[in-house]
């Protein structure tokens, strides 16, 4: 009886959103066009469905006091040196994970299903809409590292499609290529994080890495020594830099802002943003066996708070407010992690994808906002208690700290002109050996790359 | 110079007091067609909707085929009869052109579409068959004789010269079907043949004369040579870092670290705070900081770096106009809004020092000199001057334009099949002959297409408007259309002023529906009290009153005396709620504080999410409940009198003198009309809009207000003319009568959930009171039907509501967070009558039409009122209407984009995304159901009356001569009608017999989300009979 129970709520709990993404996609792949009001009643059903049934298993876990079922659908390759079982954990981390995004995700959708009213876009929103909510359930039941992985890419696509939503304009689709680069970073990380474990462990489920032991008290296997560990750890946590924000990835979260409301309300103030501190809560047992790893990960945590509430004080606009204050937030989770505080980490996730969802939503209403409070206060409102006076220290320090805190702490600037462009010449420079090699093995003429340009820039000299 | 330029902005301020005025009043001294057409290529935006669209409307039948040929022969004039060639003339070529939806496209993209489809194998679709016929007959006897091998040749063959010409023009053309069995060729390969060779020849004939190449927009700019060079652009960098700027300067307190030595100006704030070491490392500002530190030490005023940067950007002073135009216009939303927060700084909490702008101008200069220099060393290697790079990069620039001959050929060859033109036919054209041929295609430009189309589709309108007004005239009987007794014995039912809007149309149509014996009159929504008013719970004056007048006035609200403690106890209570609320606000951005928050009650936060966004009207009505208790005592009255002699915002000074009362009163009855036949409840109806998530919501609110709600306004005019002092001056100097019996009562119309709020109900006397309780069930009556016409437009809402579901609809949308089309403001206006009601009563106007009301029985022979009227309807109508049309037909360009992603910065306005030109205009959401088209304006006077208007004022005249409105002439005694073209008036002769009759409105619109035309309201069951 319970065991039947766990696999049909489970079943259910990962099949809600997989069908809502199956008929959305499908759909638009047929050329179909849904009426509005169809998708809407779609989302809300599957939302309903999946968060039932995740509530379902809640109860279920409580009234036998179980603290971790698995929902285990076969293994789908079995070779010798490997096999890839899809296999899904709900445990104390995943179950809260799981409500938080059928919750937030159907109440967004909900709202966005008149927000988008009338939207060119409207079906193209919500199959991507649909694809981050499957890619977000898969990810945070995952059982092994390789189904994460699936899940983890999902959310990355679908939050750089939705970034670049308004793609007739140039500047959403150049801060969507953005954020999807520093999501590939992010992506490589975990991919060479899960070939190094596979190597190590053998095997991808986390059964086998964390000793099967539900969240938080599973320990890293025993295979890992410390050295692998903080390896291993330091891949883990450089893809959550980049999913979470984290110094000095940091600057893709402002630039995020472009989509709709409802996507930025939902990814960059509540569950994407996450999705890093998540990674970190899942493999905490791997701090526990590092402690390198745990001081950097509190180290790059705290500098993102610092950065990122520098940043959020001379910010003028409310979209770019919210993402540094996300940034604060998610910073001191990552501290939080790092320091073992976990159930401190999850309680501070759930509350602060929350509130900042519901302040997102509110973002246009501001300057409604603004005028109740000022009327209410019977004065003009001012945020701003001067610039920070930093004279004392030294002379200009003030001014010096809040072009620094304008400019995002430079680092937009310092990955792309420090990191990009040496990366970039060096590929063109590979490129052009390469042509110059096939060109002197098929004895061809080295053609100019850009025809329609009668002169290099030779002659400028 | 700077000023002037300074005019082409956008005359938007803060967001919060949405100023609707012509987009481009900049250009209103050109003619309108040639306004728009400078604005387009000043700002890179399309003058008009595009030519599909049209097209569309033509298969729709909202263009009239007849309309176009008249638009067009309008447009040609005796120019329409010129030979193109031998048997088309112009006016026929560009019909065609005009209807027909010919490809047109870059070269590469048509030599791909010529090579992979059946472009050269079948004939158009469109193509007349006997035109088809035609070309292939044609084809088969010319090439029969040039081409069939020289034994077959049924007459003398050509001169060598012909002969060579062909053989390159066609070369191996022939061959490809088999040129020595060209006898039994199949009647497909003819077509095929013909098809060919006709594109073959088009080409080589094109190609032989050459195509100008099109000179569109402005000289390009150093950074547009860059971005052809390198693939980047500089201007990118330079917004980025402007655009953070510009925000952190203007901000009205929103970060919580205000930008150092802000009060030094832009300049030297920018200067003092890049100028330091260790500055941002981007590449592209390498140098920056020593740059700035030598323009400061050097001492440089704005406006000399200003000469400075330009002459180093190589920019010839004769090109100087130009150039800083493009600057500006680049970054317009910013440039536009510092601008105006220098000249109109009572519109703002902060303003800014002078001439703001040209530190702007001048900071942009010296940052996109620098970008340009570095990504010039960087990219080109180029380390020289930039006047130098300028030089170079434009020689290589004109060296590599040159126009394709593609588009032009394949335009000709689409053409050629429409008109039956064969290859041999244009093959034996002499050079003078293509080039007339190929000017007369390359000349008709999308542009002039564009606005044929239009003025066609404007045409149409106007006609079926006009003979609405007139056929109605002729239809009305007196006594049904008018409330008013002829006699002047029996006075109406009760009187409602309301604002001009066009929202207020049908309400006013379903007040006299309701209750035939009440009377409606239409004055802009201000009424005649131009103030500054703070409400009772309010912290700051609003300005109430069109953006073009400075009130001289303060109006405060205050509690009646005996409520006086009260009101001071919640006002401390909502104090400390809004301190905390302030405080929970900026505490929840930061990181100690939020973190505290988030952990401890975060999760509570869903719980007003959900119910918030599921259930927005009962959260609201919780809402309001809970807060009833600290709210402001409602029972409340205005300070409308003076105790001192100069008006001030002072305690003593805020108010009116009774002269000033009686004057201002007066006038506003005079003007519309309301001098006689006074009924005992006479409304008057300010106007505004609650709705949530809406940075624009403004722009819903009353635009005589400047954006503000103006139930004040109308609350204030009660009160004078309820004062006995105020009556008695008025009737001494004979002015207006007011009957003691009268009673005056202000309210509030709430166009965006239909209801309505009536202040100092409790100063009614009690023998008014049934005739008031009378009155107000009509409205609420009123409401209900006006709602359930409103939601026809609105997709989400079921075309089959009942009145009382209607209502409950629109009243969720008002509270909706979600809700981004809480109501369609002044979306769909196109009319705009000035004249009695009488003329327009019982009319169907589809919420189109701006009502003035306007007797001009009553005007004296200067005609004062009238010319009164005009000064501030014509601007203020024009402006609304205006900025609707261009926010349509160019929502990137000149309207603000979609809402979705709009993001409000500074506290001033929004931007789209993260970072971006503040975006000026109204957004898609507000115009998407809008057609675009002038305002006709339909004044019941004389042409007398109007010259010598135009005579007096000068905008008045600018705008109705260079057409930037249309303009018809009812005659006051008549039913006649003048149309005013081309600087004069010409009859108007009637296009319908009759106009379509129904019971009631909802009749007419049931089942119907489109525009409807206007229909005429017998008010009895009749037969319904659509056109």
């Amino acid at each position: 009886m319970h065991d039947l129970l766990v696999t049909w709520l489970g079943v259910i709990v990962v099949a809600a959103p997989t069908v809502q993404v199956l008929i959305l996609g499908g759909c638009a792949l047929a050329g179909l066009a849904l009426p509005e009001r169809v998708i809407g009643r779609l989302v809300q059903t599957c939302m309903f469905t999946g968060l039932g049934a995740s509530l379902g298993m809640l109860a279920l876990m409580l009234t036998f006091g179980t603290r971790m079922e698995i929902l285990s659908l076969g293994n789908w390759v079995d070779i010798p040196e490997y096999h890839f079982m899809l296999r899904f954990e709900f445990d104390r981390l995943s179950i809260p994970f799981a409500l938080l995004t059928f919750a937030l995700c159907g109440t967004v959708g909900a709202f966005a299903n008149r927000y988008m009213h009338r939207e060119p876009g409207y079906a193209r929103f919500f199959c991507v809409y649909a694809l981050f909510v499957f890619g977000m359930i898969i990810a945070t039941l995952a059982g092994s590292i390789e189904t994460l992985f699936a899940g983890w890419e999902m959310v990355g696509l679908s939050s750089a499609l939705l970034v670049a939503f308004f793609h007739e304009r140039p500047s959403p689709a150049r801060n969507g290529l953005r954020v999807w680069s520093v999501y590939r970073v992010s992506d490589a990380a975990l991919l060479l994080a899960s070939i190094a474990l596979h190597h190590v462990v053998g095997s991808g489920d986390f059964g086998h890495i964390l000793e099967n032991r539900s969240w938080p008290d599973g320990h890293a296997a025993s295979a890992i020594t410390p050295q692998l560990a903080f390896l291993v750890g330091l891949l883990l946590l450089l893809s959550a830099m980049g999913k979470s924000a984290l110094v000095p990835f940091s600057g893709w979260l402002p630039r995020a802002m472009e989509g709709p409301t409802p996507s930025s309300a939902v990814f960059y103030g509540a569950l994407s943003v996450h999705l890093g501190a998540f990674l970190l809560l899942r493999f905490s047992p791997l701090l526990d066996v590092s402690p390198g790893l745990a001081i950097t990960t509190t180290v790059i945590g705290v500098a993102t708070t610092v950065l990122a509430s520098l940043a959020g004080r001379v910010q003028t606009d409310i979209k770019s407010a919210l993402s540094f204050a996300s940034m604060a937030q998610v910073g001191l989770i990552v501290a939080e992690i790092g320091l073992g505080l976990r159930y401190f980490a999850l309680v501070h996730i759930l509350g602060h994808a929350c509130y900042r969802t519901l302040q997102f939503l509110r973002a246009p209403t501001l300057l409604h906002d603004y005028s109740l409070i000022e009327n209410a206060m019977g004065q003009r409102v001012r945020n701003s208690q001067g610039s920070f006076d930093a004279s004392r220290v030294r002379p200009g320090l003030s001014r010096w700290l809040y072009r620094f805190s304008l400019e995002r702490g430079y680092l937009d600037a310092l990955l792309t002109d420090y990191i990009v462009r040496p990366m970039l010449g060096l590929f063109r420079t590979c490129e052009r050996w390469e042509r110059q090699w096939t060109a002197l093995l098929s004895g061809r003429r080295i053609e100019s790359p850009r025809p329609d340009l009668p002169t290099g820039p030779e002659d400028f000299r | 110079m700077i000023r002037q330029i300074s005019r082409l902005l956008p005359a938007q301020g803060p967001i919060t007091a949405f100023v609707f005025l012509n987009t481009l009043e900049g250009l209103e001294h050109l003619p309108f067609d040639a306004g728009v057409e400078e604005g387009a290529r000043l700002f890179g935006c399309q003058p008009y909707l595009d030519e599909d669209f049209y097209r569309e409307q033509i298969k729709r039948g909202r263009i009239s085929p007849d309309g176009l040929r008249e638009a067009l022969r309008d447009d040609l004039g005796d120019a329409g009869t010129t030979r193109v060639i031998q048997r088309t003339t112009r006016y026929e070529l560009r019909l065609a052109m005009l209807t027909t939806r010919l490809r047109v496209g870059r070269a590469s993209e048509l030599r791909w579409f010529v090579a992979e489809t059946n472009a050269l194998n079948e004939f158009r679709a469109e193509a007349p068959a006997a035109k088809v016929q035609e070309i292939l007959s044609e084809t088969k006897r010319w090439a029969l004789s040039a081409f069939a091998p020289p034994g077959e040749r049924p007459s003398a063959s050509f001169d060598a010269e012909t002969e060579a010409r062909l053989e390159t023009v066609f070369a191996g053309l022939p061959e490809r079907f088999g040129r020595t069995r060209m006898g039994q060729w199949t009647e497909a390969t003819w077509v095929k043949f013909s098809l060919q060779s006709l594109w073959r020849m088009c080409r080589a004939g094109v190609e032989a004369i050459g195509v100008p190449y099109p000179e569109t927009g402005l000289p390009p700019r150093l950074r547009d040579l860059l971005l052809r060079e390198t693939q980047e652009d500089v201007d990118v960098f330079v917004h980025e870092t402007l655009v953070r700027f510009c925000a952190a300067f203007t901000d009205q307190g929103f970060a919580r670290w205000e930008l150092p030595d802000r009060e030094a100006g832009m300049f030297q704030a920018f200067c003092a705070t890049y100028g330091q070491g260790f500055g941002p490392p981007d590449l592209l500002f390498q140098g920056l900081g020593a740059e700035l530190v030598r323009v400061r030490a050097a001492g440089l005023t704005p406006l000399e770096t200003i000469h400075e940067s330009l002459d180093l950007l190589g920019v010839p002073e004769s090109e100087w106009r130009e150039r800083i135009t493009a600057k500006l216009i680049a970054l317009r939303g910013w440039a536009g809004l510092i601008h105006q927060m220098d000249v109109r700084s009572d519109r703002v909490a902060r303003p800014v020092p002078k001439d703001s702008l040209i530190e702007f101008l001048a900071l942009r200069l010296v940052l996109e000199r620098v970008a340009c220099l570095n990504l010039a060393k960087s990219r080109l290697g180029f380390s020289g001057s930039l006047a130098d790079l300028r030089a170079r990069l434009l020689v290589r620039y004109r060296d590599s334009r040159q126009a394709d001959v593609e588009p032009c050929a394949f335009e000709l060859y689409q053409l050629a099949q429409l008109f039956g033109w064969s290859a041999g036919e244009l093959f034996e054209l002499s050079t003078e002959e293509w080039q007339q041929l190929v000017r007369e295609v390359d000349g008709f430009r999308p542009l002039d297409r564009q606005k044929i189309l239009h003025h066609a589709y404007e045409a149409h309108f106007r006609t079926r408007a006009l003979d609405a007004v007139a056929l109605h005239g002729r239809s009305r009987s007196p006594g049904a259309c008018s409330a008013v007794d002829p006699s002047g014995l029996t006075a109406p039912a009760f009187q409602a002023a309301f604002c001009i809007d066009s929202r207020e149309e049908s309400l006013r149509r379903y007040i006299e529906e309701v209750c035939p014996t009440a009377e409606t009159l239409g004055v802009a929504g201000f009424f005649g009290i131009p103030i500054y008013f703070r409400g009772i719970a309010e912290a700051n004056y609003s300005t109430l009153c069109p953006v073009v007048i400075r009130p001289k006035h303060w109006v405060t609200e205050e509690p009646i005396y005996t409520l006086e403690e009260q009101h001071q106890r919640r006002a401390r209570t909502r104090q400390m709620i809004g301190t905390a609320t302030h405080r929970l606000h900026v505490g929840s951005r930061g990181a100690a504080g939020a973190a505290l928050l988030t952990m401890g009650v975060g999760v509570l936060a869903s719980i007003p999410l959900v119910f918030r966004v599921l259930f927005p009207r009962l959260t609201a009505r919780i809402r309001k409940r809970a807060t009833n208790w600290v709210n402001a005592p409602n029972q409340t009255r205005l300070r409308i009198e003076r105790v001192a002699t100069e008006p001030g915002p002072a305690q003593s000074q805020i108010g009116f003198t009774v002269d000033e009362m009686a004057t201002m009163s007066a006038r506003t009855l005079r003007d519309m009309g309301l001098t006689t036949s006074f009924a005992r409840i006479v409304l008057f109806f300010g106007h505004g809009s609650f709705c949530l998530n809406n940075p624009h919501k403004s722009a819903y609110d009353c635009g005589a207000c400047s954006g503000s709600m103006g139930g004040a306004n109308a609350r204030t005019l009660a009160m004078m003319l309820n004062d006995p002092r105020v009556r008695e001056k008025i009737a001494r100097e004979g002015i207006v009568n007011i009957p003691a019996t009268t009673h005056f009562v202000g309210a509030l119309h709430n166009t965006c959930n239909d209801t309505f709020t009536y202040y100092d109900l409790d100063l009614l006397p009690q023998s008014h009171r049934d005739a008031f309780e009378a009155a107000r069930l009509t409205m609420d009556k009123a409401a209900k039907l006006n709602a359930q016409e409103r939601c026809r437009r609105f997709d989400s809402a079921a075309l089959n509501l009942s009145p009382e579901a209607a209502h409950r609809h629109v009243d969720g949308r008002s509270e909706d967070l979600a809700q981004t089309r809480p109501e369609y403001g002044n979306s769909t206006n196109a009319l705009a009558v000035v004249g009695r009601r009488e003329r327009t009563r019982g009319l169907y106007l589809d919420r189109r039409s701006f009502l003035i009301s306007y007797d001009p029985t009553q005007d004296d022979a200067e005609y004062t009122t009238l010319g009164r009227l005009l000064g501030a309807v014509v601007p203020v109508c024009e402006g609304i209407n205006l900025q609707y049309y261009f926010s349509r037909v160019d929502s990137t360009g000149w309207g603000c984009g979609s809402k979705l992603p709009h993001n409000v910065t500074s506290l001033l306005g929004v931007m789209d995304g993260s970072a971006s030109d503040m975006r000026m205009g109204l957004p898609w959401q507000g115009v998407d159901i809008h057609e675009p088209m002038r305002l006709l304006f339909v004044i019941e006077s004389v042409p007398e009356a109007i010259e010598k208007i135009m005579g007096r004022n000068e905008q008045v005249r600018q705008i109705i001569s260079n057409g930037w409105v249309q303009l018809a002439l009812l005659s006051p005694t008549g039913d006649e009608l003048l149309l005013y073209r081309k600087g004069q008036f010409e009859p108007y002769s009637l296009h319908a017999e009759h106009l379509p009759q129904v019971a009631s409105s909802r009749e007419w619109y049931r089942g119907v989300r489109e525009h409807l035309e206007f229909c005429e309201l017998t008010g009895a069951t009749g037969t319904v009979s659509r056109p």
